[in-house]
């Protein structure tokens, strides 16, 4: 494993992290105060800078330090966490990314921002007297500039500027014990994990600087070293017994496995506690001292070329030389926080026990997942072609290679499935990264809005999540800054102050199903209407209904803001976000009840690998009608189709026209009419929620077929979806209904047709 | 690194035995196994805790193997930082190289 590989599983493992961390302070911010999400909030935060230290990026260690000191305050009970808090927290989760990616792909972060929140965080850290205790903490960040020294804010701990008010601490329940009476021994139990080393910490180096901390002893216990032949080099196999003698106590021997804490099995004991009970029992194994000088393996740790041990280093140093600035009260305080500390971190242990046994997942190149499914895809098809020379060679009827075909088809279908599956993953961070959204058009707009996401484990194509993020993150602006009111305004009119826009995913028949609700002022037909009018997009007489007039805004160029602002209103959002659906092959709506907001609603298939289709004929060509498009199919009856102006012709379905289209012509595949009577009539929806009847000769039948892109295999035909490959061997195309109907609106297929006919 | 000299192998280590050395550091005792072995430490400058697992699993193998290993010679680096880790090598030392 070189140092790259573990930096990229560090970025990978961040990610998760910050998942974590954002999903925990929602939890809080939704009132939560389970002291285990905290601690999920505070170890993602730790195991961030843990990383980033190894690999040396000091911004983010030293931004993830103080955020990391704040949220100690949190676990402490020291820092209540209040809506307040836990939007300077939020805001720094945010940054925190921003950090982490900025690490990982270069380019760079707003440094106000971050100098502000950490100016921030630092003020509600230190909000209170006993933050002395953190002072020491925080020394190693003054690595990095932008970290105001901690030490002058303790002297003034009543920080009342950021508005936020000292709650008063009481030092009573710690006076007995004062801390520097004696020289406490420290027993430490030290079984490192296999990912301590993966991460690039090395235990011997923890263990020198433990010894830094007074007067060590150690016994390594290699029982569980197997063989050479049986080892495996990057397991760990070692565990230590150890007792420290030193005036820093278990804080300053927690100190020193700050990063390797969730790595480890630790367990740290201060023998004075011990003594009456069990302690005698450990005495007994064979120490031994350690007891020399080590500044030998200073400088060979300096000449190496890698970081870590230096910064793991500087950050042991700085802890102790701060450590020795504390007064007394900071150590009265520190031992009070201890007992906290210990319980959470063994309720954190367990948590964490928990995790790995939940479910084991590997990571796997998308390509090779990707080459896999088009494997399949080849063998779905190779089956039904299989399938069909057998029926057709085979005159006996049933014969035990029809019996086989079945099964075969019945596996391959299974087969297709499960691997659809791997590419299956929850929406979960899209929805997460709306909520970041959220929180930034809430601020700049002024307005007080609530997320609440549900379904985010409805899982869906990696394609698919991929590509929704861009048309929900449009939306939710649109909702936030065009939907919702100000909050003078909801108030005057009865409303919660606080706007509420609630994303739902949910599985329904088949397809993905998201929605976006808020509950905002819904859409001003009015003034919809009058725009559509003043930009031309209809005539000042045309009688719509409030559906049409809804739809109205997913037109290019328009928008309904009076003023266009930074976030929205320039008047491409929703156009491109239809867009982006219908590329998906997916459908947008909209409903809107004035004064009570809107919902747009969008159904998005569930992989884009396969397709379930109607295969039909068109002028000799087969062409496959996505099912999905399909309203209803009818044979057309001569009394039923009317003509209209020169070359239309409507037909009447129950009462109401509907204009026919054909499909034959729209595609040039012949140039003159088909007789409707001839054919069949598929009924279809389309943009703008009017129905077109589609015009086909026959059908063959309904079948899942296998998405094989034009695009990449040729290029792009307008009209055409994509292609896939029939059980006869043939290339079928898929009908891109949306663009067949926009087409039949007059504005025929884009000019390249003929260049892609010829071509 | 092993070179032949008579019957017994020896083999010189790394100065920096970290985690990227394990792996190889295995293989190259895995390929050394079955004879008397002779490990010159005196080039070491740094060695981590996997490392110092691997040379201490070999000390196991070739003792029940019942074939010497021994270190010839040994860094000052090295020797404190087995003492460090607590991983008494006194009794793999050879006899010229016991202060």
């Amino acid at each position: 494993m070189d140092m790259n590989e573990i930096k990229e599983i560090f970025f990978q493992e961040c990610e998760e992290q910050l998942a974590e961390l954002e999903s925990g302070l929602l939890k809080l911010n939704d009132g939560d105060r389970d002291p285990e999400t905290v601690n999920a909030v505070f170890r993602a935060v730790h195991s961030i800078k843990g990383g980033a230290g190894a690999f040396g990026l000091d911004d983010l260690v030293s931004f993830a330090h103080v955020f990391e000191t704040t949220l100690d305050c949190v676990r402490s009970n020291k820092l209540e966490p209040t809506q307040d808090v836990l939007k300077v927290m939020l805001k720094s989760a945010d940054v925190l990314a921003d950090l982490t990616n900025a690490a990982r792909d270069g380019g760079s972060v707003d440094e106000a921002r971050s100098r502000t929140l950490i100016r921030e965080l630092e003020a509600l850290a230190n909000g209170e007297v006993p933050a002395a205790a953190e002072a020491p903490a925080s020394k190693p960040a003054v690595a990095a500039p932008k970290a105001a020294a901690p030490a002058p804010v303790v002297e003034k701990p009543a920080v009342n500027d950021e508005g936020f008010q000292p709650i008063p601490f009481s030092f009573g329940d710690f006076d007995e014990e004062p801390a520097d009476r004696y020289v406490p021994t420290c027993q430490i139990l030290f079984r490192p994990k296999k990912d301590l080393y993966a991460k690039g910490n090395e235990a011997a180096l923890l263990l020198r600087d433990l010894s830094r901390l007074g007067e060590m002893s150690i016994y390594c216990d290699m029982d569980s070293l197997p063989p050479l032949d049986k080892m495996n080099p990057e397991e760990a196999y070692f565990s230590w017994k150890i007792s420290v003698t030193t005036d820093k106590g278990e804080d300053g021997v927690r100190t020193v496995f700050e990063f390797a804490e969730w790595d480890c099995d630790l367990d740290i004991r201060t023998i004075e506690e011990e003594v009456v009970g069990e302690a005698a029992n450990e005495e007994e194994l064979p120490m031994q001292p350690v007891p020399f000088d080590l500044s030998i393996l200073d400088e060979g740790g300096s000449t190496g070329s890698d970081e870590e041990p230096a910064v793991i280093e500087s950050d042991a140093a700085a802890a102790v030389a701060a450590a020795e600035t504390v007064s007394k009260v900071a150590q009265v305080a520190s031992r009070a926080a201890e007992n906290a500390k210990a319980a959470a971190s063994a309720a954190s242990a367990a948590q964490a026990n928990q995790a790995a046994a939940a479910g084991q997942t590997i990571r796997v190149d998308l390509d090779r997942v990707d080459r896999l499914i088009n494997l399949v895809g080849e063998l779905v098809i190779n089956q039904a072609m299989l399938s069909q020379s057998v029926v057709e060679n085979d005159t006996n009827g049933t014969s035990s290679i029809n019996m086989g075909l079945e099964e075969l088809q019945q596996l391959t279908r299974e087969i297709q499935d499960s691997v659809m599956a791997i590419r299956a993953q929850p929406v979960k961070p899209v929805f997460q990264r709306m909520a970041r959204t959220v929180r930034e058009i809430a601020d700049i707009t002024g307005k007080s809005v609530r997320l609440i996401t549900e379904g985010e484990n409805t899982e869906v194509d990696k394609t698919v999540i991929d590509k929704l993020a861009e048309p929900l993150t449009h939306m939710i602006r649109n909702a936030v800054d065009h939907g919702l009111e100000m909050p003078e305004k909801r108030e005057a009119l009865g409303k919660n102050p606080e706007g509420t826009v609630r994303l739902t995913a949910k599985h329904r028949s088949g397809r993905i199903v998201i929605e976006l609700a808020d509950d905002g002022a819904g859409i001003n037909r009015e003034k919809v209407r009058q725009k559509a009018i003043d930009n031309d997009l209809i005539a000042a007489d045309a009688n719509l209904s409030d559906e049409e007039i809804d739809n109205l805004i997913f037109h290019a160029g328009f928008s309904t803001a009076d003023k266009v602002s930074d976030l929205s209103g320039r008047g491409v959002g929703m156009d491109v976000v239809k867009r982006s659906i219908q590329a998906l092959g997916g459908r947008i709506s909209i409903s809107s009840k004035p004064g009570q907001g809107s919902v747009f609603t969008m159904s998005l298939p569930l992989t884009l690998a396969v397709l379930d289709g109607m295969v039909v004929t068109v002028a000799g060509q087969t062409l496959v009608v996505p099912l999905t498009a399909i309203v209803e199919t009818l044979q057309p009856e001569a009394s039923a189709i009317h003509s209209f102006g020169a070359s239309q012709r409507l037909i009447s379905i129950r009462n109401s026209f509907c204009p026919l289209v054909d499909v034959g012509r729209i595609l040039n595949f012949r140039n003159t009419q088909a007789n409707p009577m001839d054919g069949v009539a598929l009924l279809v929806e389309s943009e703008g929620g009017g129905q077109r009847a589609l015009m086909v000769d026959a059908i063959q039948g309904q079948r899942q077929v296998v998405i094989k892109s034009l695009e990449a295999n040729y290029t792009h035909v307008p009209g055409i979806a994509a292609a896939t490959i029939l059980g006869d061997g043939r290339v079928a195309l898929i009908l891109d209904v949306d663009a067949v109907v926009a087409a039949s609106r007059g504005q025929s297929l884009r000019q390249d047709i003929s260049l892609a006919a010829t071509g | 690194m092993a070179s032949k000299k008579a019957a017994q192998k020896s083999l010189s280590l790394a100065p920096v035995l970290d985690l990227n050395e394990a792996t190889a550091l295995h293989a190259q005792l895995m390929g050394l196994k079955g004879g008397p072995l002779v490990i010159d430490a005196s080039a070491v400058e740094r060695v981590g805790a996997l490392c110092a697992q691997v040379l201490m699993a070999g000390a196991k193998s070739w003792e029940e193997d019942k074939q010497p290993f021994t270190f010839a010679k040994v860094s000052e680096p090295f020797m404190k930082t087995m003492q460090l880790i607590g991983v008494n090598i006194d009794h793999l030392l050879a006899q010229e190289a016991r202060q």
